[in-house]
């Protein structure tokens, strides 16, 4: 074939698009037919567990339809699957509503504490930014054993909490409780802790990601109506839909007095101001923990705004006399208490 | 201890871990943290109640300042930059002088002396001598100048100044402020930039730097720049302005270097490296005055000789090769017009040509050596008399020869700009690839730094090509 530029070139075109079509992130043809090459009855199986697990300690009745509607599974695989698990004595199958068994609870909660705990492991070992954390544990939960699991549990100091806040059984299925009230319930005053952050659904958990709402944070309700709550943590204000409040769980605070008031994060010191460090968020995780500390931000540790970044970000904080400069999301996560100078 | 004892131990361990509750070790290191910090306030008394130096903070306040904080920094990258290439022409002349012009007739006559049969006069003299002496005396004093100037500055404490002030860039792309640094000297050279990743703590984005710091033109790569931009970009516009506009091609490419350095790490840090660890902390130290002799001696040891080392230990085995491959013959043809006849047509495609192609393969080791391989291999092919044998590395003194031999050789605007982009964009020099590893640990690293420049090469100079010939 003669030479011609503008064939060159439109083959070439072609053939990347036609290897962006198969590769590109997630909706890439590759990635699908891997993932559905990967589902088979035990993954189905686990799956409904899990989910009846959450049914049930939410106390809702199931049946058929609402698996079908939470499940993307066809109706067929979905029947065979519940078929298996009748005959393995994994559900007991009433007619109106389908039931854990003693032994389907069991291994029920082995699927959400491998889940919780790769959660886990991601946030503190891993680079992973949160919003991929549930999708790869989701995967992940049908390929560790007992054995594996009680290993990363080993590994990570046998966490009772996942970063979310949900509670992780142990290997003999005991469990923390949460005891807290979704944030939309509380009345205006209310103190408290936010213990939880519902990961599901993922639009409205990236939501609550913009808004930079960090679990374990000091929050005070302000405003609360069917358009909107308000609340004051850290010194900064926070208006949600209440759909979106409704993700957040609130731990009251039992003891009054606790209740300090003057809590500012590290980033809203000015020049003139000088802070005392009274703690860092819990989202500070893993390496970047001990890094900070190994700086010298520690608690009671005095600090001031050394140098602003002639682009906004990192500012420089003088420290223990050395100059550290940290970028904005880091600063928004050291806690400080501000004194006048 | 009996068994039961033990078991009773373990027992009560595990519920009392679940009674002390989660945030327990969080607590217990931030406890130790802050008694340690406790003891020193009690124990060690500072002279002067300040803590930080009123000049560090007034000389802080100018180069970190909105207006001067930028302007400085392209100063100091342009001056250290043109004393680099304008401060090395003159050494580096000298020692061409010396090692090819003089030592080499030397050794030739010296051989003949002994009698060294043809063979092995040609693979040692012609062949390894040549390429190692020739990687020395381009690759010496560029470096012998630059990393002590960059040295100096990062002893006086200017330059975590500079990644201060471009952290909100390279955040941007996902990388560290300190990747400005490590960029930087690998405008010197792309090894030693690789080495200096080091001052990267956290882990994805140090592989983001090393994976890119390809893409700051080296000393090897800026004189061939210079050279192809003199002879054919020069040459588009009126004489008098074509030094400038030869100059504006090169900043150009270099600048091009630091989109695709953006863009790539960006890329990298949205994909393949996204479950690394990433962490960020820069600590300003106080200025001081640098000590000048010892940045001197620590830099031209540490940096320069090891990398100068390495260099050479690569180019006399590339040497061997372009003198064997211009000198056995196949079907009374070497077996390097034969392969310049093989890469021809895919050379054609992406607008460069099989002479360059071969050049790039056998000069793996070494940038430096591209020019006087494709001055080889042209003269070989075309069969001009350039006054020297087959196979034997040569340059000529004046850029208007040069042009004429590569015109010969079937050069046009378009072989030239392409030639600029392949040699910034194409896989690291053996050198390079071979500190990767030693700085990765890792094969998988290694590949990706070697094959994502080389395939980001081939597609930027095909698409250019294609555009060119269609316009």
């Amino acid at each position: 074939m003669e030479y011609n530029p503008l064939w060159a070139l439109s083959i070439f075109l072609i053939l990347i698009g036609v290897l962006w079509w198969f590769f590109q992130p997630n909706k890439g043809w590759f990635w699908q037919l891997k993932k559905q090459s990967r589902i088979n009855e035990k993954i189905i199986i686990e799956d409904i567990l899990k989910q009846l697990y959450h049914f049930e300690t939410s106390s809702q009745k199931v049946d058929m339809k609402t698996l079908i509607q939470v499940l993307n599974y066809s109706n067929h695989k979905l029947l065979e699957a519940l078929n298996v698990m009748g005959i393995k004595h994994l559900i007991s199958n009433d007619l109106n509503a389908i039931k854990l068994t003693e032994s389907g609870r069991e291994y029920a909660l082995r699927i959400v504490r491998v889940h919780r705990l790769y959660e886990k492991y991601l946030a503190e070992k891993t680079g992973f930014h949160k919003t991929e954390w549930h999708e790869m544990a989701d995967s992940m939960e049908h390929h560790l054993s007992h054995e594996e699991a009680d290993l990363l549990a080993d590994q990570l100091g046998h966490p009772q909490f996942d970063p979310h806040g949900d509670p992780i059984p142990t290997r003999s299925g005991q469990i923390a409780e949460i005891l807290g009230t979704e944030l939309h319930l509380l009345p205006i005053g209310t103190v408290g802790h936010i213990t939880h952050i519902e990961d599901e659904p993922e639009v409205i958990y990236k939501q609550i990601l913009a808004e930079n709402i960090h679990i374990g944070s000091l929050i005070r309700v302000i405003e609360s109506n069917p358009t909107r709550v308000v609340f004051e943590s850290e010194g900064e204000i926070f208006k949600l839909a209440p759909v979106v409040a409704a993700n957040l769980t609130i731990t009251l605070l039992s003891a009054e007095g606790d209740t300090q008031q003057d809590i500012a994060r590290l980033s809203s010191l000015q020049k003139s101001e000088k802070g005392k460090i009274i703690g860092f968020s819990k989202e500070i995780r893993g390496e970047n923990r001990r890094r900070l500390l190994d700086l010298g931000f520690v608690k009671g540790a005095m600090v001031d705004l050394d140098l602003v970044n002639p682009l906004g970000d990192p500012n420089a904080y003088a420290i223990k006399g050395t100059s550290i400069a940290l970028r904005k999301e880091q600063a928004d996560k050291i806690l400080i208490e501000k004194i006048e100078s | 201890m009996d068994k039961k004892n033990i078991n009773h131990i373990i027992q009560l361990s595990k519920e009392l871990r679940w009674q002390i509750g989660d945030d327990f070790h969080d607590h217990l290191t931030e406890g130790i943290y802050a008694d340690a910090a406790q003891i020193v306030n009690d124990s060690v008394r500072l002279k002067n109640g300040k803590t930080t130096n009123r000049l560090d903070q007034k000389i802080d306040a100018i180069v970190t300042s909105k207006i001067w904080g930028f302007p400085i920094m392209f100063i100091l990258l342009g001056l250290t930059l043109w004393l680099t290439i304008i401060g090395a022409n003159y050494p580096s002349a000298l020692l061409g002088h010396l090692l090819l012009d003089t030592v080499h007739p030397i050794l030739k006559q010296g051989s003949e002396v002994i009698g060294l049969p043809f063979w092995l006069d040609g693979f040692l003299i012609d062949g390894v001598y040549l390429a190692v002496a020739w990687v020395v005396a381009v690759m010496l004093p560029p470096m012998a100048i630059f990393f002590p100037l960059f040295t100096l500055l990062e002893d006086f404490g200017y330059l975590p100044r500079v990644a201060f002030n471009l952290d909100h860039l390279f955040k941007k792309a996902g990388a560290h402020g300190k990747q400005a640094l490590t960029m930087s000297m690998g405008f010197g050279c792309n090894a030693a930039g690789v080495v200096a990743t080091r001052i990267i703590d956290s882990p994805r984005e140090r592989l983001i730097a090393i994976i890119t710091n390809n893409f700051s033109l080296c000393n090897g790569r800026w004189p061939t720049q210079i050279l192809i931009a003199t002879i054919f970009i020069g040459a588009v516009v009126p004489p008098l302005f074509s030094s400038l506009t030869a100059l504006l091609a090169v900043i150009g490419i270099a600048v091009l270097g630091m989109f695709f350095m953006f863009a790539s790490s960006w890329l990298l840090s949205k994909t393949v490296l996204k479950g690394e660890v990433s962490t960020f902390n820069l600590e300003l130290p106080p200025y001081r005055p640098p000590r000048f002799w010892k940045t001197i001696y620590t830099s031209l040891i540490d940096r320069t000789l090891i990398v100068l080392w390495r260099a050479v230990v690569f180019a006399a085995p590339a040497g061997a090769v372009i003198w064997l491959i211009s000198n056995i013959e196949i079907n009374n043809l070497s077996i390097a017009f034969h392969l310049i006849q093989f890469f021809d047509d895919f050379g054609f495609l992406i607008g460069l040509n099989g002479v360059i192609l071969l050049a790039y393969i056998v000069a793996i080791p070494a940038n430096e050596i591209v020019i006087p391989t494709v001055l080889m291999l042209t003269v070989l092919v075309t069969g001009i008399d350039a006054g020297v044998g087959q196979g034997v590395l040569f340059e000529l003194d004046s850029a208007s020869a040069t042009g004429a031999i590569l015109r010969e050789g079937g050069w046009t605007l378009l072989t030239a700009v392409n030639l600029m982009l392949f040699s910034l964009l194409h896989n690291p020099c053996s050198t390079t690839i071979y500190t990767i590893y030693k700085e990765t640990n890792s094969v998988k690293w290694t590949t990706i730094a070697t094959l994502y420049p080389i395939l980001l090469g081939l597609a930027v100079t095909f698409l250019v090509a294609q555009f060119w010939r269609i316009f």
